[in-house]
């Protein structure tokens, strides 16, 4: 139940919940109070009212008793009077009768209507009756009357006790006057009679005492009520019951026998109290209070609504309830104002918490008048404000600045890329590959290739400690430094001494450098090689691929002057050289597990010519291997595949018309390699005239056998022999043509030859087996 | 230039007594015989040769060219070959011609 309610107030508004909780304690303290007095009022106002009841029904009884008691006293002095008269003296009986009634006239009991009689049974015939009456002309007149009018008060004779007391009878109707009177009498007798002689009686009125006692109220409701003898009531507020219902029978009627029992009670001379629920006046509980009238054993009722006199109380409580609703409603007013006026603010600053929320700041603080309370909350969503303006434009700007360095990751990555040579030779003698897969943005790894000069080819595979930035810059220096320092033709073991000191200047950040680099003569397939801590390289042989484990160095960029030891190895055509970094081979699967160098081995035994195909293959078993798991460090890899050169050879007739077949194959032949147009000119000028020089001498007269013409590069020198089995001759031995400044004595010929000493670095001549071998070299220019 | 470059083609303009030939291709053995025929120096004073597009002069057409100049020499002309590339030029250095060359700018 009260968890019920708990949850019905939960989201109720605050103004709601405190007028709840306020008006609902009130109300309870109220209603305990209230009805704690009434119930303890209760019994004392009954008590009180029982007290009271009692006394004035004391009173009424008393005070009737007294009447009753004058009254007889007057039937008593009439009986007195009588006993000193002789018997059947009429003027003594007057004298008697209006001395009574001169009392009664006089009394202060004011019974306006009273008859006084003397009569004589014994003398009915003769009775004579005096009436006495005040009324008739306000006289005091005797009237007598014939007995027989009068027969029916013989039954009284009858009924009247023969002794010295007062009978009262039943009240009756009053022919005359149809009035309920009642008559007292009482036997006399005659000073000189032994026997009773007659009965005195007075009539009295009950008219008075009847409106008298119906017109008393015991405060609004309560009746007196007045019963004779026998149980009638003389007096009932109920007119069907006055003067005709006794107390028995309506204590039948209504089924109350308590009732009866308090009119015998209150008739043989006792006081009490009675409660019924509901009597013949009031249809609610009511209290009888019950007393005898002395002497006539008449009984007195004081009826009332027991509640009548809660009323006051009822009133009060009323009075209570309407002044806990009026303060009920002020205090709900008050908590109203208090809490909208509280509330309202509050509803301000939640607004502009939403606002905020929404990311408006434009609202701040100025338009709330808050309370102190509301006001430490006011100024802590001013804070926040604050604070979240200052925090918001920190986010941005870091957001710009994070951007900026995503962008600049990106930048960096570019020239990173652009830093890696992509431009692979077409070349004869070698095919190279790569693949790079950096695990972040930008790599700490980096492969290089470049010609060293015509006939050497370089290759470099690096990883630089760490990640990120760093490694990427750190890496950036040391491509560069290799590469330019290779360029100089110093060896590797040279080229890595000083890339170590270069790197070790200013190396604060204590990062340091695998590398592998190779020089390869692309002409005999030499390979000089050094490794400065890198992962071995493998070589492809007919046999399949094999780790080579070379000498080992330390890496670059950690220790001043070290030397570093190089190693050579002969490449023999179709065989291959595979550089890789630890990214391979220390590649984790998800259970931590390494890739490993054998797992490298087995799927290289699927490996093909082509260099690019294999290193795709390798990529790809990586990537089944470490499936699922994060990247977690570069990968890279170069192949370089050794083809070597064919052999540059051609044999032609010594004829001038092969001269365009001699320059055709010349042209390709230094095509292969990176000649300047400059020396193509020179090979293709000395080929030239070599070739017609031969084709115009060699076999004037014999045989055309033809001239064999062979090239090659080596150490810079591109050669160009020409065999042929002709008529001895050596050309160098040729008078050079003069040059005069006289146009008309200049040689004509001879030019040729000189043109060719004059361009040629090296020019050898030997004849050998009938044969003139001439030999020219061209030194290259880098 | 869409012609076999180890061919030679010749292009000749008169003007009076100025011989104007634009040369396209390799002045070797197998082309100047043609080149010398078809040179007509007869009342030429002034011949002139752009080498625009020859990539080669050989021994054989630097003899050509040796032989027009002592014709028009006799005749009292001159030669003048324009346009020459830095290679070729080198080639008339050498060999102490470079006089029939059209002066460095």
């Amino acid at each position: 139940m009260i968890k019920a309610i708990k949850n019905w107030l939960k989201y109720k508004s605050l103004n709601f919940k405190l007028n709840v909780s306020i008006l609902t304690c009130i109300c309870l303290v109220f209603a305990f109070l209230t009805f704690y007095i009434t119930e303890r009022a209760k019994p004392i106002i009954y008590k009180q009212t029982e007290n009271i009841a009692r006394q004035t029904l004391e009173a009424y009884s008393y005070d009737l008793g007294h009447l009753v008691k004058d009254t007889e006293q007057i039937i008593y002095n009439i009986k007195n009077t009588l006993n000193y008269f002789p018997k059947d003296n009429i003027s003594s009986i007057k004298i008697t009768l209006n001395s009574a009634i001169e009392t009664v006239y006089h009394s202060e009991l004011n019974y306006l209507n009273a008859w006084v009689y003397v009569f004589n049974p014994n003398n009915v015939a003769k009775g004579t009756l005096y009436i006495s009456s005040q009324e008739q002309n306000g006289e005091i007149v005797f009237t007598s009357e014939n007995i027989n009018n009068l027969y029916d008060r013989f039954e009284w004779f009858a009924q009247t006790p023969k002794q010295d007391k007062i009978y009262w009878t039943d009240p009756y109707l009053d022919k005359h006057s149809n009035q309920a009177v009642v008559t007292g009498l009482i036997p006399f007798k005659f000073i000189d009679n032994d026997k009773f002689n007659g009965l005195a009686a007075l009539t009295v009125n009950l008219s008075d005492v009847q409106k008298a006692i119906s017109n008393y109220s015991f405060y609004e409701t309560g009746k007196l009520l007045f019963l004779s003898r026998s149980g009638l009531y003389i007096t009932h507020p109920n007119p069907d019951i006055a003067l005709k219902t006794t107390v028995y029978e309506l204590s039948d009627k209504l089924g109350l026998p308590e009732l009866a029992s308090a009119g015998k009670e209150a008739f043989s001379g006792k006081k009490g109290k009675i409660e019924l629920p509901f009597s013949s006046i009031y249809k609610s509980p009511t209290i009888y209070f019950y007393t005898p009238i002395e002497p006539i054993n008449w009984a007195m009722f004081l009826a009332y609504e027991k509640n009548e006199f809660l009323k006051p109380l009822y009133q009060f409580r009323t009075l209570i309830f309407l002044s806990l609703l009026a303060g009920v409603i002020a205090i709900s007013f008050i908590v109203y104002r208090i809490c909208k006026h509280s509330t309202d603010q509050l509803l301000v600053l939640g607004q502009l918490a939403h606002e905020y929320g929404n990311g408006n700041f434009s609202d701040s603080f100025t338009q709330i008048p808050s309370s102190k309370d509301i006001d430490i909350l006011s100024k802590a969503l001013s804070n926040m404000r604050t604070d979240l303006l200052e925090y918001i434009n920190k986010e941005k700007s870091q957001a710009i600045e994070k951007q900026k360095s995503i962008s600049e990751l990106e930048i960096a990555r570019d020239i990173q890329n652009s830093a890696l040579s992509i431009d692979y030779p077409q070349h004869e003698a070698f095919k190279i590959a790569t693949l790079m897969m950096p695990a972040q943005q930008v790599s700490g790894d980096f492969y290089d290739f470049f010609f060293i000069d015509n006939n050497k080819f370089a290759i470099v595979i690096a990883d630089v400690s760490g990640k990120g930035i760093p490694s990427a810059l750190f890496m950036m220096k040391a491509q560069a430094l290799i590469k330019n320092i290779a360029k100089s033709k110093i060896g590797v073991d040279e080229v890595f001494y000083r890339v170590n000191n270069e790197l070790y200047q200013g190396n604060d950040a204590c990062m340091f450098v695998t590398a592998f680099m190779a020089e390869i003569d692309l002409t005999s397939g030499k390979v000089d090689y050094i490794n400065a801590g890198h992962t071995p390289l493998m070589i492809k042989t007919k046999l399949g691929y094999r780790f080579l484990h070379p000498q080992k160095n330390i890496v670059l960029g950690v220790k001043l002057d070290t030397e570093f030891v190089a190693q050579s190895l002969i490449l023999e055509p179709d065989e291959h050289i595979l550089l890789y970094t630890d990214g391979i081979t220390e590649a984790e699967n998800k259970s931590f597990k390494f890739y490993g160098a054998d797992r490298l081995l087995k799927i290289l035994q699927k490996a093909k010519n082509e260099p690019a195909d294999n290193l795709n293959m390798i990529l790809n078993d990586v990537k089944k291997f470490t499936k699922g798991a994060p990247q977690s460090d570069d990968i890279t890899m170069l192949e370089f595949a050794y083809y070597g050169f064919k052999k540059s050879a051609i044999k032609l007739d010594a004829d001038i018309k092969n001269l365009d077949t001699l320059i055709d194959f010349i042209e390709k032949d230094i095509q292969k390699y990176r000649f300047s147009n400059k020396d193509k000119f020179k090979i293709v000028m000395i080929a030239e005239e070599i070739f017609t020089n031969i084709a115009q001498y060699a076999y004037k007269d014999e045989k055309n056998q033809g001239v064999e013409i062979k090239t090659d590069l080596v150490d810079d020198i591109y050669y160009i022999t020409f065999i042929d089995k002709g008529i001895k001759y050596n050309p160098l031995e040729n008078k050079d043509p003069e040059f005069s400044s006289d146009i008309k004595n200049r040689n004509i010929g001879g030019w040729g030859i000189y043109i060719v000493k004059k361009i040629a670095d090296k020019i050898e001549y030997t004849h050998k087996n009938k044969q003139n071998i001439f030999q020219i070299g061209i030194k290259i220019k880098k | 230039m869409t012609a076999d470059r180890k061919k030679l083609y010749i292009e000749q303009n008169k003007d009076n007594s100025t011989l104007y030939c634009k040369l396209i291709g390799w002045l070797d053995p197998n082309t100047t015989p043609e080149l010398l025929d078809k040179i007509n120096l007869e009342g030429v004073t002034s011949l002139v040769f752009d080498m625009q597009d020859v990539e080669y002069v050989f021994s054989s057409g630097l003899r050509a060219m040796l032989l027009f100049q002592k014709k028009l020499y006799e005749q009292g002309g001159t030669i003048l070959l324009v346009n020459v590339s830095d290679s070729l030029r080198t080639i008339f250095e050498y060999t102490g011609f470079e006089s029939m060359l059209e002066p460095k700018p």
